[in-house]
This record gives C-alpha cells, structure tokens and sequence, in this order.
C-alpha cells in the first residue's frame, strides 16, 4: 500500500481539563475525500489545528506524506502542501481580493522578501489571478475584501487555502452560513478539485459532507466513534443515536 | 480619480504658495508665514507621518517616534562641525546628516524589537515608556547631550550656494524630502512588503499561517518609520538651530500624536493637514493666548474631531465627498 497522504497516530489535545481530542487514529489516502462531521464541540476544529500546526497535539503523531510534521510550524506545514480554511474566515479586509491572494501565494515562495512593486508580469499575481478564477472572483479583482459578501468571503478563504498548491487541502466548515443558493456552486467547486489534490472536509450540512465524500469520520467528544462509507451514513445507529440524541 | 488630481492640486498650490503670499500677505508677513507656519508644518508633517504610516498600514499606533526623530537630531548635533558645545564634532551636514538618519533607522528597529510581541494599549505604553526613558536620560547627560540645556549652533548646510537658513530655500529644502518620503510610503505600501505589512494589521493569525515572519516585518516597519521620523528630526534640529530635551519631551511626544490624530490615521497625508492645522492653531492662538488657554484649545479641537471624525479630516473630507456624490447623484 502507498504511503497515506496524512497519518494520524493516538493525537490528543487537551485544554487545562478539557480533553478536546481524545486518542484519534486515522490514515487519509492520497486523493482520498474525507468528510469530518459530528456535532458542535465534537473536537473536529482542534484536530484541524493540531494537523496544521497552530499548536501541537498534547501527545500522538501527525505525518505528511510519511513525514514526520508533528512539531513542524504551520508556515512550514504550508510549505510541505497543507493548505486549509478557517471556520471564520481569516482575511485581510483592508485589501482587495487579487492583493489577498497575491500575498498568500507569495508566502510559500522561497523569495517572499521585496520592497519592489511587482511588474504587471509577475508570475505570483498571474497566479493570484487564476485563483481568483478558480473560486469565481475573477471579476471582484480590485475589489477590497471589505466590501464581499458573506459568500463571496468564504471562495475567497478557499482561494487562499489552494495558493500553496496544497496536496492536502482541509476546509473547516466551508459552507458555514452560505444561502441555500450558493451551496450548490460550493459543491460543484469541490467536485472540480484534481484527484491529485487529499481533501479533508468538516462539514455540518450532509447535502454537501455525502456527496463531496469517499468516507466519513464521526467525531463526538473529542473521539472518532464511526467511520464508514457516505451512504452508510444516514442509517448508521450510532450516528442516528448523537444526532437525534443531542437534538440536533 | 479625483483623489489623485486633489493630491496634485494640493502640492502646486504648496509650491506656489511662499511666493504668492507676497501678493497676498505685506511682504515682511510672506517670511514668517513660509518658516514659522508651512515650513514648520511640513518637519511636524514629516514626524507625524511616521507615526501614521504605522498605524495606517501595520495598526500600530507608536508614541516614540518623537524621540527616534530627537535620536537623528542629537546625532547630527553631537557630530558636526560648529555645533555648541562641540561633543563630538569633526563632520560635515554630508555626513553627520546620513549618520542621524542611520541613528534614527536603528532606534526604529530598536524600538520595534523591544515592542514586539505588544499590541495595541501595551504597545502605546512601552512606546512611551521608551521615549520618556531616553528623554530623562537625555536630559541628565551632560557629557553626551548636554543635559537640558542641549546643543545649539546647528545652522544647516549650504545648499547649492543657499544657506540653509533662508526661509524659502529651508522650506523648499523640507517640501521636497517630505514629498520623496511620502511618495515612498506610497509606493511601499503597494510593495509585497507593504501588502504583508498590511495583512499584519488586518490578520495577524493568516500571515504568519502563510509563512511570513510577523515579527520580522514589524520591525522592519518600525526601521522605516524610524528613517521617516529621522528625516523630520534632522530637519526639525537645523530649524531650530539646535536640540534640546524639551523637543522630545511629553508635550512634544503628545504633540505628534495630536497632529496625527487631528488629520487622521487613516491616510498618510493626514500627518501633513493634521501638522498645518496644529501649526496654525499653535502660532496664531499662542499669540492671543498664553501657553495653557492654547492647551485647552488644542485640547478641545482634538476632541471634537475624535468625536465628529474618528479618521481625522481626511475622514472628513471623505465623508463630505460622500455626501456631495450623493447630492450630484440625486441630482
Ligand atoms: N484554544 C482553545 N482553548 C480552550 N478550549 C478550546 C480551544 N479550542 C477549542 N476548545 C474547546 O475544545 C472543544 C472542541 O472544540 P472544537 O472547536 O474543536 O469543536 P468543533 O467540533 O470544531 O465544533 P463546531 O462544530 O462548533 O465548530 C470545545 O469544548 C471548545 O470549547
Ligand atoms: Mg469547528
């Protein structure tokens, strides 16, 4: 079998007395879509974080690729292809979308230092510009991030997330207060990532976490309790069980 | 558009105004209005911009950019020639100039260093705890600065055969090296080094998640800000014919401030409106007044605008466009 694109061994995090991530142990294989669901304080933005290193696991291993990246720093874990979103979109309001993703695709270059105005031939706003393209902002270029929309803020978080060319993408709630309108479009986005490209999705709306997926990890306090096929999902009883359960 | 034709407008009309203000004002008013009015708003303006190129571009509002443009100034009255006292001496304005200037660079990146990892309250007060360290220490050196009395005698160079003293060669001299230092912060901030600068300011968490340094390009815009604030002191100095502690002392750090805020953090240009209103006020209400009426008046025209317009005039004006487009819209 060829290496799996992200290994999780026994990660944990705990927060003073909190044990948000209990003991998670999973292989992610190379092209693989995994969606990452289960109910609120489930653990599943902790397990993105330590993945992507804003803090390390209390204990576990984490590798890339068969690397070890356990205690790698999140600028380096970008440089070896983790690309992810944020569940609140982190971006910079005061400028416009092409100058958002110009400086995100300038991060993972090696010459990211200049005090020069780039020419109109630069390759990084080339690329900023086929980004753009990508996540249909295209004509929102010179518009400051300010001024989009809710909808239009998340493309953008995805946009960003994929300057890196990451080979691990990971997307924490990407359709999180998108209209019913715009979910399709989000969907349709995700079917058009390469096969070249893991995904890993955390996701609360299953009209988007099923079909988007090869398989489904279900999180609940801090634990993975089930992990199988998306059409396996629904008529899971223990996913019935947190669900209904919790109300939700 | 329009806001590039206003900036222009206003730079022709600064260039022409010394030499207008003889039509305008008696001639023996033209001398006074150029030095002690623009000239001395445009080395306000200069300090000023330092402080508000930070805050504009990085969100950091830094009290000590007073003191780095008095760290430029006592560099180069402790080393020229015919400074008094002589500390040092021995130079010539060709290179005591670039040595204040390097003096006032590295402070800024001294400053940024120490400052770091503090935002916001905490980086206005160890900015300020910095500046008022160095003031008293300034202040009881005797060997090095003269204590309080400071150094006098810094007439400036001789410019293309001018000297340095001449009202209008002084305040051409000033609009020029504030013009090269303004266009520079524009041009900066389109820079990738300014977009980061600017992603620090608005997301801190994303840049360093992108693989930039935080840190390292905080201190850089401090060395930055730190050349600016130098510029301005340089000059302020040879205006002054000398520097003393008082120039970078509370009132003086304050001042900046003041100014900054007045004209507005949002836009660097801001520095040089803030700068001129501050100046007039300064000049024409000191006169009528005595020093603490004017205190409270500058102290009431800062609060208003806080009030009325937390971006200064720049927000001002802005706001004023706004409704004035609206009105033609409407139309
Ligand atoms: N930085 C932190 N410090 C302390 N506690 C935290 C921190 N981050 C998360 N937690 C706690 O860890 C638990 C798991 O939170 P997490 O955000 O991972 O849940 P989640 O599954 O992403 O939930 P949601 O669906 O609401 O986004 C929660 O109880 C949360 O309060
Ligand atoms: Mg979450």
């Amino acid at each position: 079998m060829s290496t799996p694109a992200l290994r999780l061994s026994s990660v944990s995090r705990r927060f003073g007395a909190l044990q948000a991530v209990r003991d998670v142990t999973f292989d992610v294989a190379p092209g693989e879509r995994r969606a990452v669901i289960g109910p609120n304080g489930a653990g599943k933005t902790t397990l993105f974080n330590t993945i992507c290193g804003d803090f390390p696991p209390s204990s576990g291993r984490i590798e890339l690729f068969g690397l070890d990246i356990t205690r790698a720093r999140p600028h380096q874990r970008t440089r070896l292809g983790i690309g992810r979103t944020y569940q609140t979109s982190l971006l910079f309001n005061g400028l416009t979308v092409e100058q958002n993703l110009f400086v995100a695709v300038r991060g993972v270059q090696p010459h990211r230092w200049s005090v020069l105005r780039s020419g109109r031939d630069d390759p990084a706003l080339a690329k900023a510009r086929a980004l753009a393209e990508r996540v249909q902002l295209a004509p929102l270029l010179s518009e400051r991030v300010l001024n989009l929309s809710h909808g239009q803020r998340r493309q953008l978080e995805i946009g960003m997330a994929l300057a890196g060319d990451p080979k691990v993408l990971m997307l924490d709630e990407p359709a999180a207060g998108l209209s019913a309108g715009e979910r399709p479009g989000l969907l349709a986005m995700l079917r058009t990532l390469p096969r070249s490209v893991t995904l890993i999705l955390i996701e609360h709306d299953m009209d988007i976490a099923l079909p988007a997926s090869d398989i489904v990890t279900v999180m609940k306090d801090g634990e993975v309790v089930v992990e199988a096929a998306p059409d396996r999902i629904e008529d899971d009883p223990t996913v019935q069980a947190i669900y209904l359960g919790t109300g939700h | 558009m329009a806001e590039r034709a206003a900036r222009w407008l206003i730079v022709a009309a600064l260039l022409a105004l010394p030499w207008l203000l003889p039509m305008i004002l008696p001639p023996h008013q033209a001398q006074f209005w150029t030095a002690n009015v623009f000239g001395r708003a445009i080395v306000f303006g200069i300090i000023a911009l330092s402080l508000t190129f930070l805050a504009t571009y990085g969100g950091f509002i830094s009290l000590a950019q007073m003191m780095i443009a008095g760290t430029a100034g006592y560099t180069v009255a402790i080393f020229v020639d015919g400074a008094v006292p002589a500390i040092v001496g021995g130079l010539s304005y060709a290179a005591a100039v670039p040595l204040g200037l390097a003096a006032a660079t590295l402070m800024g990146l001294l400053v940024g260093a120490i400052a770091v990892r503090t935002r916001d309250i905490y980086l206005l007060m160890i900015t300020l705890a910095l500046a008022m360290g160095v003031f008293r220490f300034v202040e009881t050196n005797i060997a090095w600065f003269n204590g309080y009395e400071g150094i006098r005698n810094v007439v400036g160079p001789r410019l293309f055969g001018y000297d340095f003293r001449n009202a209008y060669v002084f305040y051409y001299a000033a609009l020029a090296v504030a013009g090269l230092l303004y266009g520079g912060v524009l041009y900066l901030v389109r820079t990738p080094f300014g977009l980061v600068l600017q992603g620090i300011r608005d997301n801190a968490r994303r840049v360093a998640a992108l693989g930039y340094s935080v840190a390292l390009h905080r201190i850089l815009a401090f060395g930055v800000a730190g050349f600016i604030a130098g510029a301005g002191g340089v000059l302020a100095t040879i205006y002054n014919i000398g520097i003393s502690p008082g120039s970078i002392g509370l009132g003086a750090t304050v001042n900046i401030l003041i100014m900054s805020v007045i004209g507005g953090l949002g836009h660097p240009i801001g520095a040089f409106i803030g700068a001129l209103i501050f100046v007039v006020f300064d000049t024409f209400a000191a006169d009528l007044y005595d020093r603490d009426r004017f205190n409270t008046l500058i102290g009431l025209v800062f609060l208003a605008i806080v009030l009325v317009s937390p971006d200064g005039m720049v927000g001002v004006g802005a706001r004023l466009r706004r409704l004035l487009g609206v009105r033609h819209a409407a139309a």
